[in-house]
Order: C-alpha cells, then structure tokens, then sequence
C-alpha cells in the first residue's frame, strides 16, 4: 500500500494516462460524486466486446484521477465480459493506495462510471 | 477565550502525531465537559420516561426535561417555553415546518422564497412540499459579494408568496442575512418568514422576538451540545395552525377505538419517548455559552476572521467566497483554488492534525452555478486561537507546494 501524496503519485496526478475526450466513442457516460459535486466524463471504444481505447475526463481530486489513470490503463484490450466482473476491491486491489473510508468513495467514482457505462452499451446493442 | 480549552477534553488529542486544530465548527462543535458530565450525570442519577410515571425519577426527569426547555426559551428570547419543540436537529425542524405548517397552509401557486445558498436541508423539504400541493419554490439572488439585498427581496414579494425561508448565516459563505429587516418587508405584505439558525445561534446573539420571525430552526451539536437534538421555535400564534407530524404515545388527549385527539402544544409535536438526556445536555450547553456571553464569542469571532482574511492574502492562488468584510460574516472563511481540488487539501491539512471540511457542505446548486467543484472550509468557535490559524497557514503552504 502506498501513501497518498508521495511525489511519484502526485506526477500521476498531475500527468495522468488517458485523460482528455475520444471523437467518436461507443459510449459515454458522466457521473457525479455526491460528496463533493464532482463530475467525472468516462469514455469507451468498444469493438467485438473488446475495449480498444478508454479516456476520462473532468475536475476532481487526486484519488479520482490517480484511480481513473490506473483504471483506463488497466481496461485497454480487456474483454467487456471480463471488465463486467470488476469489484470495488478489485480496483482498490489494483490502485493500491491507503485510502480513508470516505476517499475510497473518490476512488470508485471511476468503477461506477464504468459500470453504468457497460449496462447502457448492453442495453444500445 | 484561551481559558476555555481546558473545558474541552478532546482538544488534547492527538491526530498524526500532532495537536488537533479543530477547524470544523460549522460542521459540528466539540463539547465541553460541562455538558459531557450532565448526560452522564442524568443517566446515573436521574433516567426515567417523562410525561408518564408518578415515580420519584420520572418526576425528576420530567422537571429536567421541561427545565431545559426553559433555557432554550430563555437563550432565543422566545416569550414563552410552549413554543419550542425539541426535535432531533434543523433538518427535522425545517421538515416540519414544510410538512407540518406547510400542508396546511400551502395551495396550488403559492410561492415559497428562500435564498441561492440555502443548505439542502433548507431547499429539499421544500421541494417536496411545493410538489405535494402544486406550489412553487422562488430564489432570492446572492450578489457578487455573497449577500442578499433587500432591493432583491422586495422585488421577489409578489402577491403569491406565503413564506420566505431563509438562513441568518450561510454555512459556506458565510454570509449574515438581515433576516430582522427581511421579516419586516415580509410583514407588509402578510408573508410568514421561516429562519435556519443553525449557523447563528451557535455563534452571535438572537432573540427570536427582536428578529420578529415566525419560525426559528437551529440544532444542539453545532452550540456545544449533543447530537440528536435540536429545536423548532413556533410563534405562538402560528402554533394553532400547526399540524403534528408524527402521531402516538404522549401527544394524545383522548383516545377511543373510533379515533384520537391531541394535547397541547409543545407535546402535542413530541410524539413517542423524547431524547431526554441530550435535552438535558443542551440545556447545560446553553448554560456554559450564556456563562461566557454570546456578545464576546461573536466578537472573538470577528477578530479571528480578521486575522485569518489577512494572512490569506499571502497566497495568490487563493479565491475566498463570500463577504470580504469581517463583521458581515460568521465565523467562518470558504475558498478555492484553481487546479488543486478541496478534498486534497483537507487530506494533506489532515497529516498535520488540521480538521477542515472540503466538498459542496450541503450546498451544491450554489457550487454548480458558481462554477467552484469543491471549497475548503475552515470554521472556528470560542476555543480557536490565532496560533491554530498559523498552524493551518503552514499547512497550506505545504499542500500548495505538493499539489500545486
């Protein structure tokens, strides 16, 4: 586990993986975080059930951008069937970070984001 | 204002190795052993059901419980102890207002007005109620320096406007609404006036009568009390048009198998077993904050925001809302800054001991339309000192250096 604000993990957060918008992308979706009005913008490239290309984009704290960054580098060439099984332990499995119990809420903004994403591209199909 | 910290036990804990400064006073308040002994005093001495048994300590809990109702009375100048309702919190206050008073009096078109930054507990139940009857909800407009004028306020009183409901003091921006003179306008034009206190009683001296409104919200946790209990002042006269809210044991007069009737008020809207203890412990709040005087916590106040705007201005990045003056605000200072989100700050400030809050605090419209995400609030009460403020000053500057 590592500690927030350490050097390293703040030039994630100033300089993350994939942030920024796709012209043209299978879905997007937008969700906000009740806590602090936050809204993260969660794109996907999706061809024959695979994930091809994945941004994020929005103003949001570290935790957010830091688990975005990590999440859309994760998703890139992953199957949907296989990105549907994603828990919440999963992710903070994957970001590794010694989170509070109310930042873990900024974490999975990005999780949720996804899985809202996926149930609307299932439902478009 | 010093002397006061040693009343406050929690003021000696230690969070990351270092001395806690307790910056989130709007959130809740921490309490002074006073009250913390009278709970637990009344539980080990004096603990029964109220209203109810002709026992020894039922009779003691029951004088205990209406004595504190009295202190409440007394401390709001309200001109008679019947007109304070113990709830659990404003929110619970407010909701009755909206459902209790509301239903009643509300009809189709009928406007409800309340301010840009009310808190959602302010805003939410009214939703709710304008929906109910087909009335609707109308905004007073904040200026660019965070305050209401009465120009917007009498521009907004049309004919269809029954209530305004309105904050004293805005939980982020600060700002002190001149509620006296907005209950006068109102007046004039036969329109009730609802006030949130949560923010104002705590921290300045309010006298219902003075203010001549028709309802007076606020809560115990933020005035040095326990959770779990708050108050809802009811103008006597409105009170007969007041409609409880919740229905059962203790708020009956007679009751036969065809139906119920009611009892007077303040029971009359305290169905079930009251929270007895923490009335008591409010009671004690109020207790020790009149021993101190509401007049010298205010002007505390005033003098540590004074002090902290003034060392704010060091840090350019820094887009403070609300009144620039000390005087027109609470005790309590909000800001932004570009490209560093609140939350990290709090969190960075937290390594340091350093309570903040950081978020919309309950007040998201007014974020949104502002175009700020998240503010970091820093909000202080008497034990707060100028050396506090320092320490969250250096805070700062390491947060900013970090994320910046």
């Amino acid at each position: 586990m590592q500690d927030l604000y350490q050097e390293e993990l703040m030039d994630m957060f100033k300089n993350p993986h994939n942030r920024g918008a796709m012209d043209d992308p299978s879905i997007s979706i937008s969700k906000k975080n009740p806590m602090c009005g936050d809204e993260l913008t969660l794109q996907l490239d999706i061809k024959d059930g695979v994930i091809k290309n994945a941004k994020f984009d929005g103003i949001a704290c570290s935790v957010t951008v830091i688990s975005s960054s990590i999440l859309t580098d994760y998703l890139m060439g992953k199957s949907i069937e296989e990105v549907k099984k994603l828990t919440k332990e999963d992710l903070l499995k994957l970001i590794n970070l010694n989170l509070t119990t109310s930042r873990v809420a900024c974490a999975t903004l990005v999780l949720f984001a996804l899985q809202e994403a996926i149930k609307n591209y299932e439902k478009g199909n | 204002m010093k002397e006061t910290r040693k009343d406050f036990p929690i003021l000696n804990r230690k969070i990351n190795g270092n001395d806690l400064v307790y910056l989130d006073n709007a959130a809740t308040s921490q309490k002074p052993k006073q009250v913390i002994d009278t709970i637990s005093e009344y539980y080990e001495n004096h603990n029964a059901n109220v209203h109810r048994g002709l026992h020894t300590l039922s009779e003691e809990a029951t004088q205990m419980y209406e004595d504190a109702r009295k202190k409440v009375a007394h401390f709001i100048g309200a001109a008679h102890p019947e007109e304070i309702i113990f709830t659990k919190g404003t929110t619970e206050s407010l909701n009755r207002v909206a459902i209790g008073w509301g239903l009643a009096n509300l009809k189709t078109d009928d406007v409800v007005l309340i301010s840009d930054f009310e808190h959602h507990s302010n805003m939410v139940p009214w939703f709710e109620e304008t929906k109910m009857v087909g009335a609707k909800v109308e905004y007073l407009v904040s200026n660019e320096n965070g305050e209401i004028t009465l120009e917007e306020v009498k521009s907004k009183l049309t004919d269809k406007v029954k209530l305004i409901s309105i904050t004293q003091a805005s939980n982020v921006l600060g700002t002190i609404v001149p509620v006296k003179e907005i209950c006068k306008l109102a007046h004039e034009k036969g329109i009730l006036v609802c006030v949130d206190g949560a923010q104002a009683v705590p921290h300045m001296k309010v006298n219902v009568q003075s203010l001549d409104c028709d309802f007076y919200a606020f809560s115990g946790h933020k005035m040095l009390g326990p959770t779990g209990i708050g108050v809802l002042w009811v103008r006597r006269e409105i009170l007969e048009k007041f409609e409880p809210y919740e229905f059962g044991g203790g708020m009956i007069d007679e009751v036969t198998y065809e139906g119920a009737t009611y009892t007077q008020a303040p029971v009359k809207f305290e169905a079930g077993t009251p929270n007895v203890a923490d009335a008591v412990g409010l009671g004690a709040a109020v207790d020790y904050l009149e021993n101190i005087g509401m007049d010298k916590i205010r002007e505390h106040e005033i003098k540590l925001n004074e002090y902290f705007l003034e060392k704010l201005k060091q840090f350019e990045q820094i887009r403070i809302i609300g009144p620039k003056e000390s005087e027109k605000r609470a005790g309590l200072v909000s800001f932004f800054i570009k490209n560093i989100h609140a939350h990290d700050i709090a969190s960075v400030l937290n390594g340091y001991g350093i309570a903040v809050r950081s978020g919309h605090h309950c007040v998201m419209p007014y974020h949104v339309k502002n175009n700020f995400s998240a503010t970091t609030r820093v909000s202080y009460y008497l034990y707060n000192t100028e050396e506090e403020l320092d320490k969250l000053i250096e805070g700062l500057k390491k947060a900013l250096t970090l994320l910046g």
